[in-house]
């Protein structure tokens, strides 16, 4: 039901060191987010791109579609910072409304693709460590680095509940649909309400089950799970380091002649 | 607000609903690498009192109860679930809730507040809907601002006797409106217009996102209400365990 979710088991870099995946990521989403430029966007949408489609084995169609999910919202908001609403035209283009323009700049322009290839190029980031490494291997990672036991048991079973709540919107949907529950737009949404009260009412019950069948088995506050052990290659470490120290060179040469 | 703003506004919607007729609309999630890295950092800040109260609230109630721990990972993928589905809209696009208005009232905005961050971490990874660099403003918007707003005007329509009914649906329809006004803000600040300043990026965020927003509030507001009749006709027990009756009392 979600697809990235599915996508990060069948990943081939699944095996590869989470914490090389997280550590990658985040230093390349932190140095696109830092440089906002031309240069480094276009080299981190093609880098991750290619380990994400290439060396991950996702599909290409996949990897496009995912990338157009936030569209919507980047081209709403650009078009909020490029277009402006004022009684003296600026120098890019500008339509005349009355006594005001719609008009905007060069430089507004400019700077609203820049932004657009900057958040596209970090969304590429998230998508690599999230089509590659699976939510638990990613969990591992934020133990150690000491985020609360308490918030990560938390996670855990979120993450677990998460699954067991869409089965059961999904089969009651199913049921509601096979008896006209959606004919129209008033009986589609008291029907969504009431799936989703029967959802959260059927898994409050169960959560109450769920708590006695962990203590059987000897639940004291920590689900313990056997970190499939992937040491750290060499050769990949060599890799990432040089990447990211190039896109740091980038990033500092940049900022400079700026 | 001067008239020169209210033309403004007025202006960019009209543009904005010829233009930006959506396929498909989220919940106003800033997406990954938007903001610029000290708007991370502030928003991220702000939201470190919230999270630590929610935690040590979290804490407490394990600490009293450990069997409180299931419940509380269901009203966190509850949330999740809640605002990744589908609901029927007026246009036939597919639109998610928040799910903060519920979240709120069900649960209390403490709660909510880290139950919120968790979600929106799940939401980044697992749908891409938010990211993680702008994860302290979405936190912010929606885990703690909007809940907090709900949360707020539910108590106080209670406090004044307004209709039940009609508290829930004004929460939630207001605490969704208010996260979408703190998102404008939040951009606003990050990108100021070149011709007016802050003020005027902030009317022309918000009369962008406007045309979704506005109907999605009222949605919200309607299936949150007709959720909690539900819940109260069904499972006035249920309801009791996570605590909303005793707030009542």
């Amino acid at each position: 039901m979600i697809i990235i979710d599915k996508l990060c088991y069948q990943s081939k870099l699944r095996c590869v060191n989470a914490m090389e995946k997280f550590i990658f990521a985040m230093l390349t989403l932190i140095l696109c987010i830092v440089s906002r430029s031309f240069t480094v966007s276009v080299l981190v949408l093609f880098i991750t791109g290619i380990l994400t489609v290439r060396g991950g084995g996702i599909p290409v169609s996949r990897y496009i579609k995912a990338m157009l999910v936030p569209v919507v919202f980047l081209t709403l908001s650009t078009l909020a910072i490029i277009v402006n609403i004022t009684r003296t035209p600026l120098d890019a283009f500008a339509l005349p409304a009355g006594s005001y323009y719609i008009t905007g700049s060069c430089k507004g322009i400019t700077e609203g693709l820049r932004l657009m290839l900057t958040a596209l190029s970090s969304v590429s980031c998230l998508y690599f460590l999230s089509m590659n490494t699976p939510v638990t291997d990613i969990l591992e990672v934020l133990k150690r680095l000491h985020v609360p036991r308490i918030i990560l048991e938390l996670m855990l079973l979120t993450y677990r509940f998460i699954f067991l709540m869409l089965n059961l919107s999904s089969a009651i949907t199913t049921a509601q649909n096979a008896r006209l529950g959606n004919k129209d737009l008033k009986t589609s949404r008291t029907s969504f309400a009431r799936m989703a009260g029967s959802v959260l009412i059927l898994s409050l019950k169960q959560s109450n089950a769920l708590y006695d069948a962990m203590e059987a088995r000897c639940y004291d506050g920590v689900i313990r799970i056997l970190p499939a052990h992937h040491p750290a290659r060499r050769s990949e470490m060599i890799a990432i380091a040089v990447c990211d120290f190039l896109l740091a060179a980038i990033t500092i040469f940049i900022k400079i002649r700026r | 607000m001067t008239q020169k703003q209210k033309k403004q506004i007025a202006a960019v919607s009209i543009f904005s609903i010829a233009f930006g007729i959506a396929p498909a609309v989220n919940a106003m999630h800033i997406m990954e690498g938007y903001l610029a890295p000290k708007y991370c950092i502030a928003w991220g800040i702000l939201c470190l009192p919230f999270a630590a109260a929610g935690f040590l609230k979290i804490r407490s109630t394990l600490n009293e109860n450990r069997r409180s721990i299931t419940l509380l990972a269901m009203s966190g993928a509850f949330i999740f679930v809640i605002s990744s589905l589908k609901i029927p809209s007026v246009t036939g696009s597919c639109s998610h809730m928040t799910g903060t208005g519920l979240g709120a009232i069900l649960f209390g905005p403490c709660s909510v507040s880290i139950l919120g961050l968790i979600v929106l971490v799940f939401q980044a990874v697992l749908l891409a809907h938010g990211g993680l660099t702008t994860l302290g403003a979405n936190t912010f918007s929606m885990a703690i601002a909007g809940p907090f707003a709900a949360y707020g005007i539910y108590r106080l329509l209670k406090k004044l006797k307004v209709n039940h009914l009609a508290a829930i649906f004004l929460a939630a329809a207001i605490g969704d409106l208010f996260t979408y006004c703190i998102t404008g803000i939040q951009l606003a600040v990050a990108y100021p217009s070149e011709a007016g300043g802050i003020a005027a990026s902030a009317a022309k965020f918000l009369g962008v996102f406007a045309p979704t927003q506005i109907p999605l509030a009222v949605i919200e507001g309607l299936l949150t209400t007709a959720i909690v009749i539900f819940l109260e006709s069904f499972a006035k027990s249920e309801l009791t365990s996570i605590g909303f009756f005793k707030k009542e009392a």
